[in-house]
């Protein structure tokens, strides 16, 4: 065995720049599918990561009759007390925060310009608004008891050309399908980096939002963030409650979790393009070498060498290149994904989500060793598919014929 | 030139297997991008069908000013709209020419607020013209006259849970910064197969939207409907000195993000062609140094026949090239098998139509086209490559000193 391997390697010395040119091209290839692989996972984890931080949390409680897409203010729609269901939540051990939030749909004027928003009411001293908090551009965060305060994200302050201190007419509808509409200022303009979420939701403290559309002490979900996203199914138990319903991040964002393996079945056909490719040069390269070493084949077979172990050469032959295109092919990878880990992929032209879930606008690549470990051995296989082809040619030959070939 | 052609066709035939498993290679990489572009340019016809249907035709016709104003479909009036509309008209290649209004809003009902586009319409005159007006679901189209009538979609008709002859608000805003609310009776529901956009989209009379938001005789938009789709430049180029100091768009203008999302995947989706093709350049470069050892003596002879190093040179990149071309040929036949193929199911997008503004455009099924919109720069970076390939061997074989090629054995 070690003696096949010994011999294999030297065969492949004889042509070191037609050896080095197959690693190289099993290893561009390669080095394509890691980035590939890494930059999906990227992409979802941090759309999962951004989602769960912004806008789902990891658990939210909801009135059982309440209809996300249609952002009811009913009472009857609405958790009444939120702050004692807040509080009861609160002293579980896995949480972190509990915060009651309510949704509300809006219009924002200012001057000759309007556009739709998204109100949404918080309790602006819960630490589940930090994302919003540290994402402060200009202007300070907003304060309980502030009556005439508003929070907007840049996308929307550039463009309606809106700064820190400037009013704005906000229209919003009401649990008793009216509207109303008041002057607001200015307190603060965050950015989360996140362009569809900053240039459609304006906060309101919670109270004031209650206040304008008439669901005074109601809130239309409690937004749940816990120390270990894996503890969501024992608080879950731990809740056990009929009078509400209870989301999960899984269910929220189910989306993302299709999105994902959408691309990823969209991917094994670009894994399987690439990977023919690169089998192609391994095929001609051993080929090649079946033909130039015709006569050796021959003197091997002719002084009792069985066809099986002939055949044997050639695969440790093929497996040798499979195993330097892949060392080569893992290096050049690392190195694309360490940059791209780095310097990241701006996006955000593109306007990406909004159905639900968040991209931010610069994506990063992010290591993925499950689709590391899947492409390499993909690789190993289709190089050593590829050389069973030479090989059989090689084990087929008659010695005698070989031994008579020119040259 | 031509005898070089004819050595080096001759030459790549010398050994079938392996000039086959190269082009093999390339056609993979070709029928990929093939497969790539014809995607994208389904998804280019599928979007543009719809949003011509959407926004009322294949042309707008804005105020100047209209695109730079900051928000969103902004009040700002057409300075003389009836001018436009008969300008437009004279086209011999226009179907119709309507005046719009077409501002944000919002609607609510105690089941909820939504925020949507209102479009003021007039209705005798775009009925000819207006898919929603030609897939009424239940009740009726709007009329001239119909004051405090609106026309919602399907789909936000569902999400509110509201039927015809129901009453909900409409708020949206004056030109003079004032909010109007208004009670609202539904006169119909249409049904394009596309609840995302239809949530979003609800029609009034032109007249209603006029004194609703202050602009009395007057209007933001006008919608140009051509007879025959592709046309759009020529009259736009028509249109232009007609019109000066308007603003004319098609509808790709007016979605700018699927603009850049499309040119930022073509740009990812060039890199990769690129990377796979040099892949399959190695597969050239490897064979055609094996050729050039195979051949030492005969380029020897060939040397020694009077032929300049170059000229060798030139005859082993022609091989390589020829063997490119090859890969195009047999990478056309590939793609245009596989988008042949995936025409005939399609592929399904429905799950995606709520990701993106432009995404609810698409109805259903995405089916592509047979890719070859960019054949031609396609099949060019081929054979460059392949060409390129060719160059080490080549310099390689021109080296050659012929007394000695031709004494090896």
């Amino acid at each position: 065995m070690i003696q096949l391997f010994r011999m294999a390697f030297r065969d492949l010395g004889r042509n070191r720049r037609r050896t080095f040119f197959s690693i190289l091209a099993l290893a561009m290839g390669l080095a394509l599918l890691i980035l590939m692989a890494s930059f999906i996972n990227g992409e979802m984890s941090s759309a999962m990561d951004t989602t769960i931080k912004l806008q789902s949390g990891h658990l939210q409680l909801r009135q059982q009759n309440y209809d996300e897409t249609k952002a009811s203010l009913k009472w009857e729609n609405l958790i009444e007390d939120p702050a004692q269901v807040t509080r009861q939540i609160a002293t579980l051990e896995p949480v972190i925060a509990a915060s009651a939030r309510l949704f509300a749909s809006g219009i924002v004027a200012s001057r000759d310009q309007s556009t739709g928003v998204q109100i949404v009411g918080i309790e602006p001293d819960s630490i589940t608004n930090n994302p919003y908090r540290e994402g402060l551009v200009s202007g300070e965060f907003l304060t309980a008891g502030d009556r005439d305060g508003i929070l907007i994200g840049r996308p929307l302050s550039e463009k309606m050309g809106l700064q820190v201190g400037d009013q704005i007419n906000l229209t919003a509808n009401t649990s008793n399908g009216d509207v109303s509409d008041q002057l607001f200022t200015i307190r603060g303009i965050y950015s989360t980096e996140t362009r569809v979420f900053d240039s459609a939701i304006v906060f309101l403290p919670l109270e004031k939002a209650q206040a304008m559309t008439g669901t005074e002490n109601h809130a239309s979900t409690i937004f749940v963030l816990l120390k270990d996203k894996d503890q969501t199914d024992a608080v879950v138990n731990a809740l056990q409650t009929s009078r509400y319903k209870i989301l999960t991040w899984t269910k929220m964002n189910e989306v993302i979790i299709q999105t994902e393996n959408l691309s990823n079945a969209y991917m094994s056909l670009f894994y399987l393009i690439v990977l023919g490719v690169t089998a192609t040069v391994i095929i001609n390269t051993l080929i090649m070498a079946v033909f130039e070493r015709t006569r050796e084949i021959g003197i091997f077979s002719a002084i009792g060498m069985r066809s099986r172990r002939i055949m044997a050469m050639f695969l440790a032959e093929s497996s040798l290149l499979a195993i330097g295109g892949i060392l080569l092919g893992l290096v050049l990878g690392a190195l694309a994904v360490a940059y791209l880990e780095r310097n990241g992929f701006y996006i955000g032209n593109m306007a990406v989500g909004g159905g639900g879930f968040l991209i931010r606008d610069t994506v990063y690549a992010k290591f993925s060793l499950e689709g590391t470990i899947n492409v390499t051995i993909m690789a190993f296989i289709v190089t050593m598919l590829a050389g069973l082809y030479p090989a059989a040619l090689a084990a087929r030959m008659e010695p005698v014929e070989a031994l008579r070939a020119e040259k | 030139m031509k005898f070089y052609f004819r050595l080096a066709w001759r030459n790549l035939w010398r050994h079938k297997r392996r000039t086959i498993i190269v082009a093999v290679a390339m056609a993979l990489g070709l029928g990929l991008m093939m497969f790539y572009d014809g995607l994208i340019a389904g998804f280019d016809q599928a979007i543009y069908g719809n949003a011509i249907k959407v926004l009322g035709g294949n042309i707008q016709i804005h105020a100047e000013g209209y695109n730079t104003e900051l928000g969103q479909n902004p009040l700002l009036p057409l300075p003389d709209d009836q001018a436009v509309v008969l300008a437009a008209l004279s086209e011999p290649l226009v179907e119709s020419a309507t005046r719009r209004i077409i501002t944000g809003g919002l609607l609510t009902s105690p089941e909820g607020a939504f925020g949507v586009n209102i479009i003021g319409i007039e209705p005798e005159k775009e009925l000819g013209v207006n898919l929603a007006a030609q897939h009424i679901a239940t009740g009726r189209y709007l009329s001239q006259d119909d004051g405090d009538m609106i026309f919602i979609g399907q789909g936000l008709a569902e999400a509110m849970d509201v039927g015809v002859g129901d009453r909900i608000t409409m708020v949206g805003r004056s030109t003079h910064d004032q909010m109007r609310q208004r009670t609202m009776t539904v006169a119909g529901m249409y049904d394009l197969g596309m609840p995302e956009y239809e949530k979003g989209t609800v029609y009034v009379s032109l007249g209603e939207a006029q004194s609703l938001f202050d602009l009395a005789g007057q209007s933001t938009e006008v919608a140009v409907v051509l007879k025959q789709l592709g046309t759009e430049p020529k009259v736009i180029s028509a249109l232009e000195p007609l019109l000066p100091g308007y603003e004319i768009d098609t509808w790709r203008n007016n979605y700018p993000e699927l603009l850049a999302a499309i040119t930022t995947k073509n740009g990812v989706m060039n890199i990769f062609g690129v990377i796979i093709l040099l892949i399959a350049g190695i597969g050239i470069l490897n064979l055609l140094l094996m050729a050039v050892y195979e051949r030492t003596r005969e380029i020897g002879l060939l040397g020694a026949m009077g032929l300049k190093p170059r000229q060798i040179s030139i005859l082993f990149i022609l091989e390589g090239t020829l063997m490119g071309l090859v890969g195009v040929a047999a990478g056309i036949a590939f793609g245009l098998f596989i988008n042949g193929l995936i025409r005939l199911v399609g592929l399904d997008f429905s799950a995606m139509t709520s990701a993106t503004e432009y995404m609810a455009l698409i109805s259903g099924r995405i089916y592509p086209t047979w890719g070859l919109e960019k054949l031609l720069g396609r099949a060019l970076t081929v054979a460059i490559i392949a060409a390129l390939a060719a160059l080490i061997p080549a310099s390689e074989a021109a080296r050659r000193e012929p007394a000695e090629a031709l004494h090896h054995v």
